[in-house]
């Protein structure tokens, strides 16, 4: 059994939405931090409250951003965004000037590559072999995006690797179009092409084929790279390094939730650490609301107890106010394990 | 209420944990009771909405619920392969295209195409079988992707019978007369933040705005542990509501099971609207 947070550099952070992930994996971050660690906790997407309390803004999606604490250890935060990091690989990893405009430009990569599913994931994998190689930090705590099945995060270096040893990139990487903008095959196959190109053209257009072609192509020297990190982060992940903190809401109707997530990350062999039930409400003797909701937390622990023997459970109750200053976030950080 | 039965295509959004799809059953089953027949539209690989109203789960089948009310969970890609298939209309060449890696990986990637099929799939039964759809949406980030696919879609492809149907359905998202959303927000800091930001984007991408607000899970006004949160909760509603000045419902947090019986007390509560 893999116990104590401390083992481990890397701390994935995961749960379904609106459990208090973020909160968390800051409290947490802050926490290593003032037992003298140099910690950077990434996020995707924290409140504005929290963003206040570190006193980070915009520009902490460029860069790790400093946070103040009085402690021997340092405590950095960064934001997690798309598009920023998508353009920064491209600015990073083309072969040359002209290679890194050519996709900058292409309209398909500006109109699109945003909003391309998972490209959230795939670039939360590129951020994250980022800071993890430059080995600056002692610690790194990652919150995951905030979707109701968290896991996609994990699954988005497998996908990366899959889609560029498919048949796909092979096949858009084929020269489609010739000097005049028309496409090859049609060309050659006489009538039948033609009918082929005005049926293209018809669905979706022969301009959109263009710039993904142009788009696909532009990207050819960037594929051994991206194929690379991702089999990195991939190890990186299941390796000793990284223990997974798993956040489950409180109540018995959370449980199953709770054993999706327990289940999924032993089966595919990471590392699961301690369970943090969130926001347990107290047992109470006045009102019937208050009663029921502190008996059905209480059954609900009992239960996961029971399912997931050899577990470490941590529970934290119900805070009378969400953290507003650092001080506040060190109270929550205290009831997390080490 | 009011406003919202004239709909016949409704898109209930919000965060994760919010409650969303308890809110779908109550509507549903608010309108059914009208005399309306409804049809709850689910997209997640794991149903929640048949625990609620007490049935068994739909696995992509039609099921009913209740007297004129139904449920069905969509598979997407099932419903992305259908359109195409009948778009295509050559049986041979599209059975080819659909098992092709290629295709697979194009249709993962391509941006809203699987929540255009959504909408359209939505759509077509708002139509004929059902005087109202209800689409429980992905949680909010998703769910604002859901409704901007189809001008998204229009936006890169200009011809052909895609094109056409993204920009024929982003007509029927932005129109409050044919498409009703609903945003379903808890009284709390990121709920909250998050209805928000989903409001403003609605008006800058889409030009519209929310039909209903529904507030969900609110604290009762009892002394000890629920007065802290209590008031947190009023400093947020100030905040919804210095934005929002349309319909809303606020609804309690109730000593109840998720299933047909908090569902069944919630649709009392649905009358409150201010």
């Amino acid at each position: 059994v893999i116990r104590g947070i401390e083992r481990h550099p890397l701390v994935v952070v995961v749960g379904s939405g609106g459990v208090g992930k973020t909160t968390l994996a800051a409290a947490l971050g802050l926490n290593r931090a003032r037992a003298g660690e140099s910690t950077l906790v990434m996020t995707f997407d924290p409140s504005l409250r929290l963003k206040d309390t570190l006193g980070v803004g915009e520009e902490a999606k460029e860069r790790e951003v400093e946070v103040e604490v009085e402690s021997e250890g340092r405590f950095f935060a960064s934001l997690l965004d798309a598009r920023t990091t998508f353009d920064r690989l491209v600015v990073r990893y083309a072969p040359d000037d002209r290679a890194r405009r050519r996709i900058l430009e292409n309209r398909y990569y500006r109109h699109l590559s945003g909003r391309l599913a998972g490209v959230l994931e795939y670039m939360a994998v590129e951020r994250l072999y980022e800071v993890a190689s430059e080995g600056r930090y002692d610690r790194i705590v990652l919150d995951t995006p905030p979707t109701r099945q968290a896991l996609d995060f994990l699954e988005a270096p497998e996908r990366i690797v899959s889609f560029l040893d498919s048949g796909a990139i092979k096949i858009a990487l084929k020269p489609w179009f010739d000097r005049k903008g028309r496409l090859r095959a049609a060309s050659r196959l006489g009538i039948l092409g033609r009918g082929l190109e005005s049926f293209l053209d018809r669905m979706v257009g022969l301009a959109l084929l263009r710039d993904m072609a142009e788009f696909f192509q532009a990207f050819e020297p960037l594929y051994a790279g991206f194929r690379e990190r991702a089999l990195a982060v991939q190890e990186l992940l299941r390796s000793e390094k990284t223990c997974f903190m798993l956040v489950a809401g409180p109540g018995s109707e959370k449980i199953a939730d709770t054993m999706f997530f327990a289940r999924r990350l032993r089966e595919a062999g990471y590392h699961l650490g301690p369970i943090v039930v969130n926001r347990l409400h107290p047992s109470a003797e006045a009102g019937e609301l208050a009663r029921w909701l502190g008996e059905r937390d209480r059954i609900g622990l009992e239960q996961l107890r029971m399912l997931l023997p050899g577990s470490e459970l941590v529970s934290i109750p119900l805070q009378p106010r969400a953290p507003n200053d650092l001080s506040s976030l060190e109270s929550l950080g205290r009831l997390l394990p080490d | 209420m009011q406003q919202l039965a004239k709909r016949r295509l409704i898109v209930v959004t919000g965060k994760g944990g919010v409650g969303k799809s308890t809110i779908t059953a109550v509507l549903g089953s608010a309108l059914s009771r009208r005399g309306k027949r409804v049809l709850l539209l689910e997209i997640d690989p794991r149903e929640s909405l048949y625990q609620l109203l007490g049935i068994s789960p739909s696995s992509g089948e039609i099921v009913q619920a209740a007297p004129r009310l139904f449920v069905q969970n969509l598979r997407p890609r099932a419903v992305l392969d259908h359109m195409v298939r009948e778009h295509l209309r050559i049986d041979m060449l599209t059975d080819r295209l659909l098992a092709s890696p290629v295709y697979r990986h194009f249709v993962e990637g391509a941006p809203g195409l699987k929540e255009m099929a959504i909408i359209e799939h939505a759509r077509r039964l708002a139509r004929k079988e059902y005087e109202a759809v209800i689409l429980d949406a992905p949680a909010t980030g998703h769910g604002l992707a859901l409704l901007t696919a189809p001008s998204v879609v229009a936006e890169v492809i200009h011809d052909g019978p895609v094109g056409h149907l993204g920009r024929k359905l982003a007509k029927v998202v932005a129109d409050p007369d044919m498409c009703g959303i609903v945003l379903v927000t808890a009284a709390e800091e990121m709920p909250a933040q998050e209805a928000i930001e989903f409001m403003e984007a609605l008006d800058q991408r889409l030009s519209r705005a929310v039909e209903l607000m529904v507030v969900n899970s609110l604290y009762p006004d009892e002394p000890g542990l629920f007065k802290d949160r209590k008031k947190i909760s009023e400093k947020e509603l100030r905040q919804l509501y210095a934005r929002f000045q349309g319909a809303r419902v606020e609804l309690p947090l109730l000593p109840l099971d998720r299933g047909p019986a908090l569902v069944t007390a919630l649709t009392k509560f649905m009358r409150s609207e201010r």
